[in-house]
């Protein structure tokens, strides 16, 4: 069966060269460079270092930045549209931290001040402000954002789940940016000269590219989106492996996705970033793949790198290269390094281009790279389509009780287990030297991963990883900003730093398990497990395997601030969070011990979202002959909204099997429904569900009862696990 | 005088790099520090780079020089030494 196509219908960029795709070319046709010093923010002490700042965006007081660089570039992709998109995908790594680093600094503690500060809440303006009612996913996966955007909307897309998919990467400057980069001592303060035998860095900068991708083909959609490959070095938490070998198996898989030979690349767009180490290792991985690379150029020294929006930036200037036939130059480059063995194009040419390969690699070992092509020019392969269902080969969880063990003994005992899992208890079987930089949430994803890993059914393939998580590092995070602070912004923590990006503790399952497959971290809020259980889905092809995983961690001042369902100032011991973990391959259906599907992910913006749920789950008697349980995660913010959806739900269906609201037994943290999914994998296994778990009597399901975990509120989702 | 610094350090490494399992009797001041078995990186380098401006005023920011200071905790001892006396306290 042929793949569907992918056509770029729309594109929208707010990048250093300017505010408009005009712009933007006029830009690159000057090749002139627009990093300059920074005067975004105050600074304590010396001068400014060269960052790519977005001059004249209208500042729109009541959002914070990043979301206001992301609404301007989005309009511009949607222009000319007028229905809503079936689904976005948005990477970012700042979110709203510009906004909540000031007001840390000021003190305040009024937590409707910080409500904008999920990674998630730019996806959801988004979703608002274009009247979303599908799936609006938030991925973070440091620099490499943007393209794993991407590749997860044109799966969407070829499973023919969308037909029109808004997707882009988005980032502003801030002092979490800023002073970490610098910390690092990966900025060059004389700019930023990707490939230069001189270059001493990079140059943070800001900005937002967005596509509107559409399974339809039109007049007007010259460029499509041919293939997409991700690779995850599984090296180190933020240098790239020296030969860049993950670089050059992402790349790989791109052309194979895309059914190129190196030979078809007219131009590749480096990732480039102007630092010492990823260049020598980008340029290893160019050359062992292309005996003679093609027109090469890599466009950060004249944008600087603008982090999670620079994936989606380059593949918007990529899709103009296309129209254009034009080949951005390097900008910056003065004498290019020998030992890379490269020869950068050095002025803008205009040449025909045809197909262009995009690179976008980050921290944790995180790679992702994009074919876009000329429409029509290229026949799609065929590709062979994955049928097995997603079996669970292993679960763990953790919880206020300890570990999976300890958990299930509290339930059946009928114990409390919310509150916060001991230190001891999270560490118990990680190597002491492995975790000894490691604060709070990278370990608890070690641990769930570890013991949810069921190494005899790992597979010949290399293992992917799927880590969701609401908040991200709050610990290193918190600690980043206080010694920033108090330091008076004199040492800014560089350990702190790197694991504050939010798919630190994937990177380090990645490490632990050698897993060099795709690894992707979703912030969805309170549906941030479910999202990540869905790039799971979309990426893990037949006899694949991956870890998904969803953890949060509790932090005594920064999760009462930001979680709107924690109480502003809860006792300590009121203060939940864990996490849970399932080890999932697409196996044939004999060989899971149980099985786990997606059935539905919509926002509550749709009319009759409750009917279009149980239509879904395949209507009302469906439901009542195969549903054992109800498990149903409404977040204490939420819950007004989620009874009334509850209740329609239990009416609509006339379900007659129990259902029970598991915040209420496992505590209000964002990744609660991780924890739910491990115990529901658990209860399948032994056919048995403990008393707290059903809100009522302990009950034996039968065979083929299926559990429902359901999640209600601004978004309705529902998970479902049955036995083969 | 010179172990009394070397001590110093031994005790502050293993605060800021967070070897819980290390004591500052079995810190050896000439082994390898950066790649060696303690699994020390660049990262924690750059830690090292903050510690010893923040609390010696010594700045190190070229690469080159950073390798040699902290190739063991004697060299970083004398680093100190050396340039301690180059800036008046």
């Amino acid at each position: 069966m042929n793949k569907q196509q992918v056509y770029i219908r729309g594109t929208g960029i707010v990048s250093p060269l300017g505010g408009s795709i005009a712009e933007t070319l006029a830009a690159l046709r000057e090749n002139r460079s627009k990093v300059a010093p920074l005067d975004l923010f105050p600074l304590l002490q010396g001068s400014p270092l060269p960052v790519g700042q977005v001059r004249g965006i209208d500042t729109e007081p009541t959002l914070p930045r990043t979301h206001q660089l992301a609404l301007t570039a989005a309009t511009q992709a949607m222009a000319g549209y007028d229905r809503p998109p079936d689904a976005i995908v948005i990477g970012t790594t700042t979110g709203g931290i510009p906004t909540t680093e000031q007001l840390l600094r000021d003190g305040i503690t009024d937590k409707n001040q910080y409500r904008l500060h999920g990674l998630n809440t730019v996806a959801d303006e988004l979703g608002r402000h274009f009247n979303c009612s599908g799936p609006v996913l938030t991925v973070s996966t440091a620099c490499s954002s943007g393209a794993v955007a991407i590749t997860l909307a044109m799966e969407l897309l070829r499973g023919r789940q969308a037909e029109n998919v808004l997707v882009g990467g988005v980032d502003s400057l801030c002092r979490l940016t800023y002073f970490g980069f610098h910390s690092l001592q990966l900025v060059d303060k004389n700019g930023c000269r990707p490939l230069d035998k001189n270059r001493r860095g990079m140059a943070v900068a800001e900005g937002a590219g967005m596509l509107l991708l559409s399974s339809e083909k039109k007049a007007d959609t010259p460029v499509e989106l041919l293939g997409a490959g991700l690779s995850c070095d599984a090296f180190h938490p933020a240098a790239p492996h020296p030969e860049g070998k993950g670089a050059r198996t992402a790349m790989r898989a791109a052309l194979a996705d895309a059914g190129l030979s190196p030979r078809a690349i007219d131009y590749i767009n480096l990732h480039g970033t102007g630092t010492p180490e990823n260049d020598l290792a980008e340029s290893r991985a160019v050359r062992a793949l292309f005996p003679t690379p093609p027109a090469l150029s890599s466009i950060k020294g004249a944008t600087g790198h603008s982090l999670a929006a620079a994936g989606a930036i380059e593949a918007v200037i990529a899709s103009l290269c296309i129209t254009q036939d034009l080949v951005p130059a390097n900008t910056g480059l003065r004498q290019v390094d020998p030992d890379l063995k490269l020869h950068p194009v050095t002025k803008p040419e205009d040449r025909p281009v045809t197909a262009v390969l995009s690179n976008s690699f980050g921290f944790g070992g995180n790679n992702g790279s994009l074919v876009l092509a000329k429409s029509g020019k290229f026949t799609q392969s065929t590709s062979k389509k994955t049928t097995n269902p997603l079996s669970i080969l292993g679960s763990a969880c953790l919880t206020g009780a300890g570990d999976t063990a300890a958990t299930l003994a509290g339930l059946l005992n009928e114990k409390s287990i919310v509150g916060q899992a001991d230190d001891q208890a999270i560490i118990q079987d990680l190597p002491p030297r492995l975790i000894r930089r490691l604060k709070r949430l990278p370990r608890m994803a070690l641990s769930l991963a570890v013991n949810a890993y069921n190494r005899s059914q790992s597979g010949k393939k290399s293992l992917s990883i799927f880590m969701g998580t609401g908040w991200g590092a709050l610990s290193e995070t918190y600690d980043f900003l206080e010694r920033l602070t108090t330091s008076q912004e004199l040492f800014p923590s560089p350990t702190d730093f790197v694991g504050s990006v939010h798919n630190g503790p994937a990177g380090q399952v990645a490490m632990l398990l050698e897993a060099t497959g795709a690894n992707i971290t979703t912030s969805g809020g309170d549906y941030s497990f479910e999202q990540a259980l869905m790039a799971a889905d979309l990426l893990l092809k037949d006899d694949e395997t991956g870890v998904v995983l969803g953890a949060d961690e509790g932090h005594a001042i920064l999760s009462p601030l930001l979680d709107a369902s924690i109480e502003p100032q809860p006792h300590v011991e009121n203060l939940a969070d864990g996490g849970g973990a399932l080890h999932l391959g697409k196996m044939p259906r004999n060989k899971g011990r149980a099985c786990i599907k997606l059935c539905f992910f919509h926002s509550c913006r749709t009319d009759g979202p409750i009917s279009s749920l149980i239509k879904k789950l395949g209507g009302a008697d469906t439901l009542q002959s195969d549903c054992g349980l109800v498990l149903t995660g409404i977040p204490a913010a939420a819950k007004k909204l989620g009874e009334k959806q509850l209740e329609q739900f239990i009416k609509l269906s006339s379900l007659a099997a129990p259902v029970s609201r598991y915040r209420k037994y496992i505590g209000e943290f964002a990744s609660a429904s991780a924890v739910t999914a491990a115990l529901a994998a658990s209860c399948l296994e032994s056919g048995q569900v403990p008393a707290l778990l059903t809100g009522g009597d302990p009950i034996s399901l039968e065979k083929n009862k299926k559990i429902l975990i359901l999640g209600l509120g601004e978004y309705i989702t529902a998970m479902e696990l049955y036995r083969p | 005088m010179n172990n009394d610094l070397v001590e110093e350090l031994k005790i502050k490494l293993i605060d800021i790099l967070n070897l819980p399992d290390v004591t500052p009797e079995d810190f050896d001041e000439n082994a390898q520090l950066v790649g060696g078995e303690l699994g020390i990186d660049s990262i924690d380098v750059l830690e090292m780079v903050v510690m010893v401006e923040k609390d010696y005023g010594i700045v190190i920011n070229s690469q080159e020089v950073g390798e040699k200071v902290f190739s063991s905790l004697t060299a970083l001892a004398d680093y100190i030494r050396k340039h301690a006396q180059d800036t008046p306290s």
